[in-house]
């Protein structure tokens, strides 16, 4: 299709902006949804990209720039308004209720179907939609027992019933079977044609360059690019979605010893990941790369205790060991402080003392179990001097703290562990730049100090910085592992997407 | 710390406000009632439930419920009665009854640590089983006729003007203060009750402290289920019937949120102290114990609801300021 | 197997096995107690779970979206007063008037529970443990301590206990009962065949969901409160006319039974799922279990409650397990972490009521 013969788009986004305290998520970016055709959306993780589909869903409200529907402004101040302009989702997590049965998740939405409901004449209909389909299901089974597949057709057969004109595909393919894929993709279709405009997110680029008929590509809260899909290879997408001029690399010190500390051999837990098997040294930083969905978190979980693994190998100091819960794992001198800090990583209405004793809790009790204050708030102060976390005293709120200081604090917390290998994950997500770099900084005297350090990142800047070598995962499979050396941003990026090599 | 402080400061300041005036209203329909002997008798009425109420505190703080104290009470109270019937050295009994209300918590303790239950439903079905299980042991009877030194257990002066039980209520009080905040523990139950995975990520065992707070409720429970023994003089199957109404309403008027993680004991010791008095003031005018319970009962619809309105006028309110800076930005 | 799965609704599931579970515990009855299949027995149980089961009914409402109401013993108690009262002041009164009087207040009283949770957020076990105590103050007050009695009211109100509508053989269905087993029926039509039903379970399913979607959470809750307090209203009404003698304790209790029965009868904790048939059914099973445990091993009565303790507690700690397995079943990929969206936090998500 060349310019003049494009039918007016369904929904435009213009100029689009939005921050949420010291990250800029989108900026001034454009994405333009014509009907009947399917809209890849590629980027790493932070690009943006769901932070684009919340404001189109009405989740979220942009900060500047306009959002256009059949031309005119429009305004997305809700879910429910989304849905009245007829705009619908479908995520990895099928929204469904599980009780109820097919034809009543297709239909329950629906306002104004009187007040009863004729059980025969919703399934007609229900079995109607499904037919637009070319699907055959049992519409009178409940939802609990479907397949995550099936649940996400029934969600797309919740979309058609409400007559939905955009329909975004949130990388719908990650639980889904090579067959099942086939079978959403032949939905996708189906419903391109009948002129839905579908914007359709992925990591796997096998996916998008099979089904896509345009491809816009972010990087960094920014529109880098957007082209029909013939113009596009997935080479020349990797290199946008990575290609940042890379600036002064963080100059890490010589600090790798010749001492293994850490063997993984074939690690695995079903449903999560498989086949994981590295080697670490003390004072080794190892980044683990990858993207949404490579299950790099449940790799450092399974290390730490907390959903432990099932199969494999972990040998420390040359010991084989089962690491079954956190209080061993800690004993071995393993810690990991979680990418989630308000949710798992702090204890937020806490002081910054108690988070940084709560896992080591034990070494400040008296005799009779009471808790010796100032033997605390002396550790706290030499971690906040250590760190340079920003706070009047130890003794405020980490509610109160900005997110560097509260990365600080939760890395504080693992440190008074002693540790000796230190798994972090996404340590510097959501921080501002000067405290990124502390952070960074506190990594290579670490290392320097002979911790071996696994660290888990989704920026790719920052684990070609940091790493001596790096870990790519992908879907829970280990792709390779990278020397600092031969480690690029397309290099480390394609492996995390199934692509070969690049040069 | 401050800003807790804050909270504390309000909510706490209210409940003296509200204390004070109930006792300056109860004083002043009845002369007598800050004489000593009405002031020590104020207590003694409602000892056991107040004992209960701090351990209770301990397990909302902790995120979860225990509707099933009263009923362990009861129980409690039929075990030692039964047993002393059966001829039982008292002391025996008393242990007896103890270790039932221990085993009730650590019954109730599994099924929510170990298993998930929601402690709400657990202990409704405790509620329900351990008053049916005092009942298989007294039926319709009544038993009484206990020794001497355990009827005065709770009645007579024994420090000063002060009985036994209003005495171990004060130990117990300084040394629920004492743990919850200044040990381990304590912190360990904030923590849990504010957020159970950030527990976990930390290493924290939580099902262990679930039961072993389960346990202490049974435990607590049984004690306050011997003193009403002894103070009553007597048993019979529905004794404590009902009293989880109050305790509970002594922690969440208190300032404990019914979600767990905030909430400390000085505002709950001003909450005993204000149905203590709005109860003694009460019967001093003749009011009924139906009455009373039910305005027990509009307090604890108060002390979950008026923190609620104040949050949502509090939002109105933030998000109209929004609103303005918005206008003078554009 | 899977034409099973398919062609019946979960709760069809759990209402056959109480049948069968009914059926076994009828046959081992039967068989070893003298003159168990009686038509003294079946008139001694329809009648107190005529009672039970009407109140169940409106329980399973208030369960289905994750709440519960402990008040409902009060509020049989204060409409039973409340009525008789009236009917000793006005014998002329019509029954249509009077039964309905008696739902008007209980829907009344329900109001200011569903008010309460629905839109001051109070969670409805804190609710309802405040409205228990409350409702009853205000039946105290109302009654001044003075006792209703089945000579203060008009003869025709014991009849509606007494008399006999149909008979089959020895045994007599009573108007009451029939009352029971209509109102369950038009309630069960009700949950099956109005939107109003199917968002009860929606809202109970997945709370989240529903909200997201726009459905009107809050009103449907409250609904489901006022209707729970008419029906418990409309118990106190045959409460009156099985006992005639009201006292200020009436009704004390049948707030556990209700629950009682809406557990074991299959409407899970967790909201969602369940039926008035499976309520009734469970109000039915536990009734019987009573009365022939008791004959059977020779064990005082008193031993009901502990027996009553236990079920529910085996009940909901299968709907737990139950609910475990089902969930790894549903989703076996699913993540265990959800990434948090860039930088933006997440709402805590509460799963009390609304």
């Amino acid at each position: 299709m060349t310019a003049s013969t494009l039918p007016p788009p369904t929904l435009e986004m213009r100029a689009i902006s939005k921050r949420f305290g010291s990250t800029q998520a989108l900026d001034g970016v454009g994405l333009t949804l014509y009907p009947g055709e399917i809209h890849a959306l590629l980027g790493e993780n932070g690009a943006g990209k769901s932070t684009l589909i919340k404001i189109m869903t009405g989740v979220h409200q942009p900060d500047t720039g306009a959002i256009l529907l059949d031309g005119s402004p429009v305004k997305i101040g809700s879910t429910i308004a989304a849905q009245g302009h007829g705009i619908a989702a479908i995520y990895q997590e099928p929204m469904m209720y599980p009780d109820l049965n097919v034809a009543e998740n297709i239909f329950i939405t629906h306002a104004g179907r009187g007040p009863f409901v004729r059980w025969r004449q919703m399934q007609r209909e229900a079995e109607a939609i499904l037919k637009q389909l070319d699907v055959q299901l049992d519409v009178r089974q409940p939802a609990r027992g479907l397949t995550v597949a099936t649940q996400q057709t029934v969600e797309i057969a919740r979309a058609l019933s409400l007559k939905v004109r955009v329909l975004i595909m949130d990388e719908p393919t990650a639980a889904l079977s090579a067959h099942e894929v086939a079978q959403l993709f032949t939905l996708a279709r189906r419903l391109r044609e009948q002129g839905v405009a579908i914007l359709f997110i992925s990591h796997r680029m096998e996916e998008v360059f099979s089904i896509a008929d345009r491809v816009t590509i972010f990087r960094d809260g920014r529109l880098i690019s957007s082209a029909p899909r013939a113009d596009v290879t997935p080479e020349s997408a990797i290199r946008a979605m990575a290609g940042r001029t890379v600036e002064q690399l963080f100059p890490r010190s010589k600090t790798v010893t010749d001492e293994l500390l850490v063997s993984v051999r074939g690690l695995g837990k079903a449903g999560a990941f498989e086949g994981v098997s590295f080697e670490l040294h003390k004072g080794e930083v190892l980044g683990f790369a990858g993207l949404v969905g490579a299950r790099r978190t449940d790799v450092g979980l399974a290390l730490f205790g907390i959903e432990p693994a099932d199969s494999g190998e972990l040998l420390i100091d040359g010991v084989a060991h089962r690491v079954r819960d956190p209080n061993q794992a800690m004993s071995l001198g393993i810690a990991y402080v979680s990418e989630d800090r308000r949710a798992l990583g702090l204890s937020l209405p806490m002081s910054i003392t108690a988070n940084i004793t709560l896992p080591t809790l034990r070494r400040y009790l008296s005799a009779l179990g009471l808790i010796r204050g100032r033997a605390e708030a002396v550790d706290a102060e030499q971690f906040r001097k250590r760190l340079a976390i920003r706070a009047s005293s130890v003794e405020v709120e980490v509610s109160k703290l900005s997110g560097g200081n509260q990365q600080k604090v939760m890395l504080s917390k693992w440190l008074n562990t002693r540790p000796r290998l230190l798994i972090l994950d996404e340590p510097t997500r959501g921080i501002d730049v000067g405290a990124k770099a502390e952070v960074h900084q506190m990594i290579d005297d670490l290392a320097a100090q002979g911790l071996a350090i696994i660290m888990i990142s989704s920026d790719l800047p920052e684990v070609l910085a940091m790493s001596d070598r790096v870990l790519v995962m992908r879907e829970g499979r280990q792709m390779g592992i990278f020397s600092r050396g031969e480690a690029t941003q397309e290099r480390v990026l394609g492996a995390a997407m199934g692509q070969e090599a690049l040069a | 710390m401050a800003s807790s402080l804050r909270r504390l400061i309000s909510w706490e300041g209210l409940l003296l406000l509200i204390l004070l005036v109930v006792v300056a209203l109860n004083a002043a329909f009845t002369p007598v009632y800050l004489g000593v002997n009405n002031q020590v008798n104020l207590f003694q009425l409602s000892i056991e439930k107040i004992i209960v109420a701090l351990v209770m505190a301990f397990i909302i703080i902790n995120g979860e419920i225990d509707l099933s104290v009263a009923s362990v009470m009861g129980l409690a109270a039929c075990v030692l009665a039964y047993l002393f019937n059966q001829g039982v050295a008292m002391p025996l009994a008393v242990l007896g009854a103890l270790g039932a209300g221990a085993l009730c918590g650590a019954f109730n303790g599994f099924w929510v640590a170990y298993v998930g239950v929601p402690s709400l439903a657990v202990t409704l079905a405790g509620l329900i089983g351990y008053r049916g299980a005092a009942r298989i042991l007294l039926e319709d009877t009544s038993i009484s006729g206990f020794p001497e030194w355990f009827n005065t257990l709770g009645q007579q002066p024994w420090l000063g003007p002060l009985p036994f039980a209003l005495v171990l209520f004060f130990t117990l009080y300084i040394v629920a203060l004492v743990v919850l905040n200044f040990s381990g523990i304590g912190r360990l139950v904030y923590v849990v009750g504010n957020n159970r995975e950030v527990a976990r990520y930390s290493g924290v065992r939580v099902p262990r402290l679930k039961l072993g707070l389960f346990i202490a409720s049974g435990l607590v429970a049984a004690l306050a289920g011997v003193l009403l023994a002894a103070r009553l003089g007597a048993v019979r199957g529905n004794t404590a019937d009902g009293f989880e109404l109050d305790i509970i309403t002594m922690v969440l008027l208190g300032g404990v949120s019914i979600f767990g993680g905030t909430g400390n004991l000085f505002g709950v010791g001003l909450a005993i102290l204000i149905i203590l008095n709005l109860r003694n003031g009460m019967s001093l005018v003749n009011i009924t114990g139906n009455t009373q319970t039910g305005v027990v009962g509009v307090l604890l619809i108060l002390s979950v609801l008026l923190p609620n309105l104040v949050q949502d006028v509090r939002a109105v309110l933030q998000r109209r300021r929004a609103q303005r800076k918005e206008v003078t930005r554009a | 197997m899977s034409w099973i799965k398919r062609s019946i609704r979960p709760e069809q599931l759990r209402e056959l096995s109480l049948v069968a579970l009914i059926i076994v515990a009828l046959l081992i009855f039967g068989t070893q107690i003298e003159n168990f299949l009686s038509a003294r027995t079946f008139n001694r149980i329809a009648s107190s779970v005529a009672i039970v089961g009407v109140v169940a009914v409106g329980q399973t409402l208030v369960v289905l979206t994750r709440n519960i109401d402990l008040s409902v013993g009060s509020i049989v108690g204060f409409s039973a007063y409340f009525v008789g009262m009236q009917l000793n002041g006005n014998p002329e009164l019509p029954p249509l008037v009077a039964v309905l009087l008696a739902c008007g207040v209980g829907a009344l009283l329900g109001l200011v529970n569903g008010v309460l949770v629905a839109y001051g957020r109070v969670p409805s076990i804190i609710t309802t443990l405040g409205t228990l105590a409350i409702f009853r103050m205000i039946l105290v007050n109302y009654s001044d301590a003075k006792t209703v009695t089945t000579d203060m009211v008009p003869p025709w109100v014991p009849g509606l206990a007494q008399e006999t509508l149909v008979s089959f053989g020895e045994f007599n269905v009573r108007p009451m009962v029939a009352v029971a087993i209509a109102v369950v029926l038009v309630f069960q039509l009700v949950l099956v065949y109005t939107q109003f039903g199917r968002r009860l379970y929606a809202i109970g399913s997945n709370p989240e969901a529903a909200r997201f979607v726009g459905l009107p959470g809050r009103r449907i809750v409250l609904l489901a409160f006022v209707i729970c307090g008419a029906l418990a209203g409309l118990a106190g009404f045959m409460f009156l006319s099985r006992f005639g003698n009201i006292t200020v304790v009436a009704g004390q209790g049948l707030e556990l039974q209700s629950v009682a029965a809406v557990v074991v009868g299959g409407v899970n904790t967790f909201g969602g799922s369940g039926s008035v048939v499976g309520a009734l059914l469970g109000a039915f099973l536990i009734d019987l279990l009573g009365q022939g445990l008791i004959r059977w091993l020779g064990i005082s009565e008193f031993w009901r409650d502990a027996i009553l303790g236990l079920l529910i507690l085996l009940a909901v700690a299968s709907d737990a397990v139950i609910l475990n397995w089902l969930r790894r079943l549903w989703a076996p990929n699913e993540l265990k972490t959800r990434t948090p969206s860039e930088a933006a936090p997440t709402p805590k998500e509460s799963s009390h009521g609304v």
